[in-house]
């Protein structure tokens, strides 16, 4: 058993539910204790970051000083949070200044952090921690034949990655461990137009359109992402994109642990595979 | 953004070194300008002016004229720039720096949504520790244009089909000592 | 005599004074013991500054001088200097510097003060005990080393030889040239590059006082300036330099193509090549990296790559040859082989192993097709004769051996024919008859007697008739029984049994229904040989599972194909039989257990599963044993009756006689056998010639190391054509062999692992006879005066930029591969051609790919603006009417005529883009896009972004420090700047030397830099070298150990750790001794002393604690 901290993230009890509800019997299979950290706040995101540099800092803080006093890394499946909390980490080493005000902030409500804590992004312990190999080794329904286009989006290897920023390869190595095809594409880290999909959707709507075609022309039958923003991105906006542009898409988006759950042997229903606004049942058909 | 010349009432020589004080632009002034970050950018386009003619804008002292642009609200934080910058200046950072200021002075611009949304998402995440996605987009919504709701609504209803937009915020137990904390840190002053 | 200080403070200008108090600083001079004057002045090494220190030793007699200013790296010559020419030793002079280490690390005007005073303190009580020491001089050797043979080694060794003093120079590529010789034109001239450096190759190479070693390394350099030893090695080369007459025979002859490294792999080269046709010396080398995995593989050692790479180009019947120098049995191994060798192929980490079996067969059936040759008998040169008893492939391949060797070979065999399990084990259909007759015919036609019909009993017979050796190759000829009820029932046959009657053609009553117990290839060929009789019903029935089937998988494959059936994990319990007839056999169905010692898992038997086969006959192929009945009796055996020989040298317990195949190992493959067969042969030649049987054996074999596959595209192996199932009725061969075409497309798959096949074509083709395939690597030592390294640099590889798509898109190439391009004696003969082979109308240069950029090379390349643009002008004068556009950050043009270029190809129509591009790629968005490579980037001077369209994309590499920088630091024990290139000692005032003394470093190993600096900085290292040599002799440092011979206990601790092996010992004395010559006062010796017996001279232990007092004070 690995043991960890879990820090969900917003999205994974909303608008990413099926991220949510399918990371725990996933994290079961593989013997990893992922403990949720207790009463934790949004990671401030990066909106807290273009508002007020101190408070983005402090929000992020709260939840590191939480995960210190339990003293194992923090894992979260969102790469949003991923990113937010990896940073403001490292600032908060790197600057004492801020460092310094931030201190004087979280003394109000008793709490102090000294920055001991590692913060991890799901899918990196996934493959480092339990390694492609042992995932191999405890797949019960290889996915034979599926041919999945692994999505990494941005921020899971970028700024902070532990994979290649510009073509990564682990998603690649994990989705063929469960016995699927990954496909190669050239678009697989690049950017789905983030939340820019709520204030700037044509600038979003086009950035999506391209990802789905790229993916879709090098054969994919669905896709595979860990994070939440991408997800929400390319699944629930597919409509959009398809009468914004006249097409035809109809690719399913899984999470990275739904697409694991499956290939395990996890009932359907305890991935949430229902959540999913273009319906992966067609393509998941054979394996369930 | 009239294309006119620069006269010295328009510049404000200290602008670099206020970007240099905030947390993420720091290493502003090692930009050799070479224009690799806007080149890497997949929003470019849509900008007054591009990552780095922003960046030569703040060195120039053009503060108002960038401030109050659409410019770095169309950053998708994609730090597709900062894996690339060749003076690892980290330009995603810098912009949300040039964010961070064109609030705190009311400069920002009408002319994107992105700071409005960035507004209310953060009073959604303060006042329930957690965000409410569905508060937020309502509150989005009716800020800025209540017609473009409509035509996201079927996005908004596919997501409660599916039961992905609870109805009900989730509060945290801790949210008045969160609220304590962000207090402390208005009354600090913000990041230096 | 009482010691008299002078103290001396230097302003620096600024420097010092700024932030050192330097009055202050004087005063406490002032008050240190035994200093009679201190002064201070703004430039103490200025002519005044001299005159002071100069006057007060003349008119105070002051006998020690203390200065306190810069680092003595900077002038502690000059005040030596000053010392001396007053009459003072200048060994009584310190240097304390108050600059380095006061007054520029610190803002802190008191701290700064204080520490110049400790400074001055420590350096006044140590020159107190400071004695005279007496440099000497040692001559300098007048031959100068130059490394590497670009531009810089060239230019630089022909001016020392213009003056008469002979030169090395090494180059460890084949010729000299280096990236120069691969360059195009030049800027901003646009002289052709070949035509000015060919004439100063030419020069080189017939230069009477430069000796070229090229293909060669300097291996270790020890000694110091102005006497240093080097050891070079020569790599073999495997043609002789003075032979070789560069007329290129040889590459004609040569079957191996691979990529050629000076095109940079966008052309082919041969195995023997030399890089391009204007090398210097004009001579061919031979690319070989060790035996390939096949022909290591190989039991019998059969090289496979010589005749593949021979049939590749058409050549069958030398192919043939390769072959036969190894063994003579091409028909029948390349149909009955279990081929090892396909096993370890390379080509099967890219899709699958080249048919090498089936290629041999290709070679053995050619032959048959043209007519074969009668051979010419092999001239008997020796006079021992040898007994081989026994005529399967064991015994006719060591007899094979031995009569090459020319000794007279009688093979005894009991049967009627000669080929043993050859003609009676294996069926027609897979190994014709004819095929073994024409082999054992060819070795017969060299000249071995094969008497058959002559069974051997009686060892002491043969060597009564004077046989003076034995090779026993009787083979496992005896079918095993499998020990269960009514095996002796009618009906039930021995496959061995079985398969030599079939062959002789006595008709084998079996029935309609047939049972073969058995996994292995005489199973198979029963079952298929059953078939071939009428059988209706054939099963196959094996104990394990399908994998495990000892059998060639294909011909399992085919025995079903034919229509017999298998019964995997099922053995026979008991035979049925009624009135002592078969009826049937009782079978019980296995599962697999834990692995056994085979690494196979066991078969355990699933209790109460038995079931019965009605059957009409049953064969058993369960195994053979040797017939002990049939050899002599004093033989010593195994416990499972195998005959026991020395594992080396396969000698039984009987001298002179020998034992190996079957009759050894037990029931083997043939290519086993062949190879016990030859090992054989060497022990009997050795025991015949009196020479030790062991030593040396088995010969060590260099495999190749890496096998590149770069480049290597996907393609099956060309499919074996068979004869169809439903016309297998009788005993037609069923695998057909390749035709003339599928062999040599097959054969082109091969990736040459080894690159020199050893086909040894090149030798045959040479007139001069001047290869030697079995050259070795040799060194020499040769003595110098002065280094000059110019090893140059290595192109920055793009791969790692993802986003500019270098290996992952057609048609982005780097610069130099366009330098290639661009050559007229390049791979595409000057055309500038897209991947499919049309030009392109629109060309993308991106500027600094790999330079000023953090995450490769920080620094500007320097070059890369200007030939960027000059390929912006070629591209224009080869391509008429295409657009060139060049991307760049900021254009420096800074060289005499570069500005006025840059303003020639602007005028010429080249565009420049300011900004560095983001990246390349061919997702297009517009039709005007498609089938493009796409520059996305911003164009800076307009602020926007742009998404540039074009056919081929140059990216404009960076130039790199070698990768074998640091090593070659070490070797020649220099330093590395922090950007990798080699250090010189000053970057201003001494841009040619190192710290090393004696030892130089010239052209872009140094830093980026252009021909004529690189030419340049060349002339000036022979120069600095010449000026050394003329001078005739060097001072050497004083400061040397010197061991005190009453103290010394001659344990030889120091002579072992000092690193310049200056220490001898005085064996009469038993005392170490140090030559001054070579010490170098590093200390180490006096550190290690366990008797305290070793002083370094100017740090005696009375200084060094003065001064750290002094310091403390």
């Amino acid at each position: 058993m690995k043991y960890y901290s879990y820090f969900p993230g917003c999205s994974a009890e909303a608008a990413a539910s099926p991220l949510g509800l399918s990371v725990l019997p996933v994290a079961k299979e593989l013997d990893m204790d992922l403990a949720e950290l207790e009463d934790w706040n949004c990671c401030g995101s990066t909106p807290f970051g273009s508002v007020d540099k101190l408070a983005a800092a402090c929000m992020a803080a709260r939840n590191l000083a939480l995960a210190e006093k339990r003293g194992f890394d923090l894992v979260t499946p969102c790469s949003n949070c991923f990113v937010v909390l990896h940073s403001a980490n490292t600032q908060l080493k790197e600057l004492p200044r801020l460092r310094e005000q931030v201190d004087k902030a979280l003394a109000v409500a008793k709490l102090k952090y000294s920055g001991g804590v590692r913060v991890r992004h799901l899918a990196e312990v996934l493959y480092t921690d339990i390694t492609p190999e042992v995932i191999g080794a405890k797949v019960t329904k290889p996915l034979k034949g599926l041919k999945v286009a692994p999505y990494y989006g941005c921020q899971l290897v970028r700024p902070n990655g532990f994979d290649d920023p510009e073509f990564p390869h682990s998603l690649d190595e994990l989705v063929a461990s469960l016995g699927a095809d990954a496909v190669s594409w050239e678009l697989k880290a690049r950017c789905c137009g983030s939340s820019l999909v709520m204030s700037e959707p044509d600038v979003a709507l086009e950035l999506i359109n391209k990802l789905l075609r790229n993916a879709q022309e090098n054969g994919a039958q669905c896709l595979v992402t860990p994070c939440p923003l991408c997800h929400i991105n390319l699944d629930v906006y597919q409509s959009q994109v398809n009468s914004k542009f006249k097409t035809k898409y109809n690719l399913p988006v899984l999470f990275l642990t739904q697409l694991i759950g499956v290939a395990l042997g996890i009932p359907a229903d305890a991935l949430a595979l229902s959540r999913n606004v273009v319906s992966p049942m067609r393509v998941l058909a054979p394996y369930l | 953004m009239a294309e006119t010349m620069v006269k010295s009432p328009a510049i404000e020589v200290s602008f670099i070194d206020e970007v240099c004080s905030i947390p993420g632009g720091e290493a502003i002034r090692s930009c050799i300008q070479c224009g690799m970050c806007t080149g890497s950018c997949p929003t470019a386009s849509r900008w007054d002016y591009p990552p780095r003619k922003a960046i030569a804008m703040v060195r120039a002292g053009l503060r108002k004229e960038l401030l109050s642009s659409n410019s770095m609200w169309f950053c998708a934080s994609c730090y597709t720039c900062t894996v690339r910058c060749p003076r690892d200046i980290k330009p995603a950072d810098i912009m949300h720096a040039l964010e961070v200021l064109a609030i705190r002075d009311g400069l920002s611009t009408k002319r994107s949504r992105t700071p409005v949304m960035y507004k209310c998402f953060v009073d959604s995440a303060k006042g329930n520790g957690r965000v409410y996605e569905l508060g937020m987009m309502l509150k989005f919504f009716l800020r800025t244009n209540p017609f473009a709701a409509l035509k996201m609504a079927p996005v908004g209803l596919g997501l409660f089909l599916h039961k992905r937009l609870p109805l009900k915020p989730n509060r945290i137990k801790g949210v008045g000592e969160l609220k304590a904390i962000l207090n402390e840190a208005k009354a600090l002053g913000g990041a230096k | 005599m009482e010691p008299k200080i002078g103290v001396y403070i230097c302003h620096c200008g600024t420097n010092i004074a700024g932030t050192v108090d330097v009055e202050a600083v004087t005063e406490f001079a002032r008050q240190l013991p035994f200093v009679t004057v201190a002064r201070n002045y703004t430039y103490m090494c200025s002519d005044p500054g001299q005159d002071l220190i100069r006057q007060d030793i003349k008119e105070l007699g002051l006998n020690r001088i203390v200065v306190a200013a810069c680092s003595p790296l900077m002038h502690e010559r000059t005040y030596r200097r000053v010392c001396q020419e007053s009459g003072l030793n200048p060994y009584l002079f310190e240097m304390a510097n108050i600059r380095e280490h006061c007054s520029w690390v610190t803002e802190d005007r008191e701290a700064a003060t204080e520490k110049a005073k400790a400074l001055v303190s420590a350096a006044v009580r140590r020159v107190y005990y400071q004695e005279p020491l007496e440099t000497k001089e040692v001559p300098v050797n007048p031959n100068t080393l130059v490394v590497g043979g670009g531009i810089a080694g060239i230019q630089a060794a022909l001016e020392i030889a213009g003056a008469k003093h002979k030169v090395y120079l090494v180059e460890r590529e084949p010729s000299i040239g280096g990236h120069m010789s691969q360059l195009d034109k030049t800027f901003p001239t646009l002289d052709c590059s070949a035509c000015i450096l060919t004439p100063k190759m030419s020069d080189v190479g017939s230069h009477p006082y430069i000796e070229l070693m090229s293909y060669s390394e300097v291996a270790e350099v020890s000694g110091y300036v102005g006497n240093f030893k080097a050891k070079i090695k020569k790599k073999a080369r495997y043609v002789d330099v003075d032979k070789c007459t560069g007329c290129g025979e040889c590459t004609n002859a040569c079957p191996v193509e691979v990529p050629n490294e000076f095109d940079l792999g966008l052309g082919q080269r041969k195995a023997i090549y030399r890089p391009f046709p204007q090398a210097v010396p004009n001579v061919f080398a031979i690319d070989k990296r060790g035996y390939p995995p096949c022909r290591v593989a190989c039991p019998a050692g059969v090289n496979a790559q010589g005749y593949v790479a021979l049939i590749s180009q058409g050549k069958f019947k030398e192919a043939l040859e390769v072959l036969r120098r190894t063994m003579p049995f091409a028909g029948v191994c390349g149909r009955v082989c279990t081929h090892p060798c396909e096993s370890e192929c390379e080509r099967g980490k890219v899709d699958e192993p080249v048919s090498i079996r089936s290629l041999k067969r290709f070679m053995a059936d050619y032959e048959l097709s043209v007519g074969r040759e009668k051979a010419t008998p092999i001239e008997r040169t020796k006079e021992d004769k040898v007994a081989v008893i026994g005529s399967g492939p064991a015994g006719l391949g060591c007899a094979y051996d031995l009569i090459r060797e020319g000794y007279p070979v009688t093979v005894f065999e009991a049967a009627p024919q000669g080929g043993g399990l050859l003609r009676w084990g294996i069926p027609e259909y897979r190994l014709p008859k004819k095929v073994l007759d024409n082999e054992i015919s060819y070795v017969e036609e060299l000249g071995v007697e094969i008497k058959t019909n002559t069974p051997v009993k009686n060892l002491e017979e043969i060597f009564n008739q004077g046989y003076q050796a034995i090779f026993l190759a009787t083979g496992a000829g005896i079918s095993q029984k499998m020990g269960i009820p009514r095996e002796d029932a009618k009906g039930v046959i021995h496959a061995l049994d079985f398969l030599k009657q079939a062959g002789l053609g006595i008709k084998v009553d079996l029935g309609e229904r047939v049972a073969v117990i058995g996994g292995g290839n005489a199973a198979v060929d029963a079952a298929r040989v059953a078939k071939r009789l009428g059988a209706k019903e054939v099963s196959i029935v094996y104990r394990r599972s399908r994998a495990e089937m000892p059998a060639v998988s294909t011909e399992v494959d085919e025995a079903e194909r034919e229509g017999v059936k298998l019964h995997i994990l099922a053995a026979p319990v008991r035979v049925l039989a009624k009135d002592d007839r078969v009826t049937a056999i009782q079978c019980i169905r296995m599962e697999l257990g834990e692995p056994d010692a085979s690494g196979r898992r066991r078969p355990v038997p699933i209790e109460g599963s038995e079931f019965d086969m009605d059957v009409d006959s049953v064969i058993m192929a369960i195994g053979q044993g040797v017939d002990k009945a049939m050899l002599p009796q004093e033989l010593e055996y195994t416990g499972g009756g195998t005959l026991v020989v020395d594992p080396v040298t396969l000698q039984t317990n009987i001298e002179g006689v020998f034992a190996g195949g079957d009759v050894v190992s037990g029931p083997a493959d043939v290519i086993a056998a062949v190879a016990a067969g030859k090992e054989v042969a060497i022990s009997i030649d050795r025991y015949l010639r009196g020479v030790d049987l062991k030593e040396g054996r088995p010969t060590p074999i260099k495999r190749v190391k890496e096998v590149s596959k770069e480049g290597v595209e996907a393609k099956a192996r060309q499919a074996m054509p068979r004869l169809d199932p439903e016309k297998r009725g009788g005993f037609a061969e069923v695998e057909l062999g390749f035709d003339e075409k599928a062999a040599i497309d097959e054969a082109k798959r091969c990736l040459n692992c080894g690159v020199c096949s050893e086909c040894m074509e090149c030798i045959k083709a040479c007139e001069p006879e001047a290869i030697n395939q079995e050259m070795e690597d040799e060194y020499e030592e040769i003595e110098v005066g002065n280094i000059i390294i110019a090893t140059g640099y290595d192109a920055f590889d793009p791969s790692p930029l993802y986003h500019y798509g270098y290996g992952r898109l057609d048609n982005v190439i780097t610069s130099l591969e366009f330098e290639r391009m661009i050559n007229a004696s390049g791979p595409t003969a000057g055309e500038v051609l897209l991947k499919d082979g049309s030009h392109p109308r629109t060309v993308g240069i991106i500027h600094c790919v790999g330079s000023r950029d953090e995450k490769y090379h920080e620094y500007c390349s320097q070059v890369c603006c200007m030939y960027s643009m000059k390929f912006g002008h070629l591209i224009r004068e080869h391509v008429p009417g295409a657009q060139v556009t060049e991307f760049y950050i900021d254009l420096r043009c800074v060289g005499k005529a570069f500005e006025e270029f840059y303003n020639r190809v602007l005028d010429e129509g080249t565009i420049f883009v300011r900004g560095r591009p983001g990246e390349v790629t061919d997702l297009a968005e517009s039709p005007e896009e498609e089938g493009k490579l796409i520059i996305i980037g911003e164009d800076t001077l307009i602020g926007r972004q742009r998404r540039i369209p074009v056919d081929m994309v140059v990216l404009s590499t960076a130039l790199e420090p070698r990768a074998d920088a640091e090593e070659v630091a070490r070797l020649f024990s220099i330093s590395r700047s922090a950007d990798g290139f080699f250090l010189e000692k000053h970057p201003k005032l001494d841009p040619v030397a190192t710290m090393s003394d004696g030892i130089f470093v010239v052209g872009c190993c140094q830093s980026p830099k252009d021909i004529p600096h690189s030419v340049a900085q060349a002339s000036a290292a022979a120069a600095r070298a010449l000026a050394m040599i003329s001078a005739g002799s060097i001072e050497i440092e004083a400061a040397t150990a010197v061991v005190d011979e009453e103290l010394c206990s001659g344990c030889k601790i120091c002579s072992d750790l000092c690193p310049f092996h200056a220490i001898s010992f005085d064996e009469e004395k038993k005392v170490s001794r140090i030559n001054d010559a070579l010490c170098k006062g590093c200390g180490v010796c006096v550190a290690a002393c366990p008797s305290g017996a070793i002083t370094g001279r100017h740090f005696t232990v009375d200084e060094l604690m003065a001064e750290i007092e002094g310091a403390l004070v």
